[in-house]
């Protein structure tokens, strides 16, 4: 196995699926563990932390991670009453996510382990925890790794983070509405006036370039693909992307490798596949080379 | 708190945001100042309190909702009217808004009307300068 790469332990959105019709794409929620030699990254702490945490204990030499949550959603820090390195004294464990210091952060990485919804709080961690301070300029370092963060669409503060290593870099956004604003001019379009027409069809462009700004540049991006478009239909404003959007701007970015994400705990192993071959398909209409996969529970994609 | 204060404030990172808001003011004679960003605002709140604010939520930098919270720890904001403009449209958004003490809540693409509209329910003509 190559010192650097990156692991997925969790790619469902919203709950988990441990069904057997789903296994092949995976049940736990998010959670990506990104690896330079004995530097751990974990991005989220959906379900997918607990196995993740099951097997850091098996590995002597590593003792010290940081986890960078996108935000406090159930989905991304229901792992973490079952991380077992949290409550084993010899761990240093740092977090990080939207608030607006150490102290909020904490609080809201807090707030699940609380009487009634669960027995011990975070006081029984034994491990040294720390919750990393923002940053002026939203640039954080780790060891041969930094990232920067930014909000996206989503319910709440939430972040997208951009992860370099090893001269790569890997985004991570794991829960965006992507093109909301376009998609609500165009329903609403022919009840707005000329002067409101040409102003909205500039904030439309305005909202495309920012878009494309937050994923240009990925080697490999990681991004919520949630929604076929009949569900997106449906669940338009639960702040996630239908896939297609997400292959799109993937494709007019330029980034090199897309990794579908956050999917649908309703979509079995078949319903995935189908997404998968219809997304190729519009890579092939459009000539792109942009390679894409549909990101599954146990897969690693190498970062040297 | 400065005299010249402009009666309308708006912090948003769309560059056509100035142009809405024109469009909003065109048959008032209300002073309007525009800032891209929560962070470049930050030093003229410091010195003024607008009659009404409007705050965009998703931007670069400081989200919306989180600047609302640090303004509302400075004495001069603790009450200072505000309303939020988004693309965003979550309960969870409205929610949070609701408890910084916003008074609406409006969502991209609003009428240019609706900008006249909410400017004359919420801005008291006392605080208009
Ligand atoms: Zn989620
Ligand atoms: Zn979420």
């Amino acid at each position: 196995m190559s010192d650097a790469y990156l692991r997925f332990w969790g790619v469902r959105g919203s709950y988990s699926a441990p069904f057997e019709s789903h296994l092949g794409v995976g049940g736990n929620t998010s959670c990506v563990e990104i690896r330079v030699d004995d530097h751990v990254l974990v991005c989220d702490a959906g379900t997918g932390i607990i196995p993740l945490g099951n097997q850091l204990m098996g590995q002597s030499d590593i003792r010290k991670l940081l986890i960078i949550l996108t935000h406090y959603h159930w989905d991304h820090i229901c792992g973490l009453p079952f991380f077992v390195p949290a409550f084993v004294p010899d761990w240093n464990i740092n977090f990080f996510g939207p608030g607006q210091c150490d102290q909020e952060i904490k609080e809201h990485v807090s707030a699940q382990m609380q009487a009634p919804y669960f027995p011990v709080g975070t006081e029984t961690w034994l491990a040294n925890i720390d919750y990393l301070q923002p940053a002026e300029d939203q640039l954080i370092n780790y060891g041969p790794l930094s990232f920067n963060y930014q909000n996206v669409h989503h319910p709440g503060t939430t972040y997208g983070y951009r992860v370099n290593v090893k001269g790569k870099t890997v985004i991570y956004v794991s829960d965006n509405e992507c093109l909301y604003l376009g998609k609500s001019i165009d329903r609403q379009y022919e009840e707005l006036n000329e002067e409101e027409k040409l102003l909205y069809d500039e904030m439309k462009k305005e909202e495309y370039a920012a878009e494309l700004d937050l994923v240009r540049g990925a080697d490999i991006l990681i991004h919520d693909a949630q929604y076929t478009p009949e569900d997106y239909e449906k669940k338009r404003g639960w702040g996630h992307s239908c896939y297609i959007d997400t292959v799109n701007i993937a494709i007019e970015a330029g980034v090199k490798e897309l990794y579908l994400y956050h999917h649908d705990p309703n979509y079995n192993d078949d319903a995935m596949e189908e997404i998968y071959q219809h997304s190729l398909s519009i890579i092939r209409e459009k000539k792109s080379s942009l390679k894409c996969h549909i990101a599954k529970e146990g897969l690693i994609v190498s970062l040297d | 708190m400065e005299t010249d204060s402009p009666s309308v404030v708006v912090i948003d990172d769309s560059p056509s945001i100035k142009t809405l808001f024109e469009a909003g003011l065109r048959d008032s004679n209300l002073e309007l100042k525009v800032f891209n960003s929560a962070e470049n605002s930050l030093d003229y709140l410091k010195q003024h309190k607008p009659g009404l604010l409007f705050l965009n939520i998703k931007m670069p930098g400081k989200d919306g909702l989180t600047f609302l919270k640090e303004l509302r720890h400075l004495p001069l904001h603790k009450d200072t009217s505000v309303v939020m403009i988004s693309s965003k449209d979550y309960a969870q958004d409205r929610s949070v808004a609701e408890k910084l003490g916003a008074l609406d809540f409006i969502t991209k693409p609003m009428p240019i009307q609706v900008i006249t509209d909410v400017i004359n329910k919420y801005l008291q003509p006392s605080s208009s300068n």
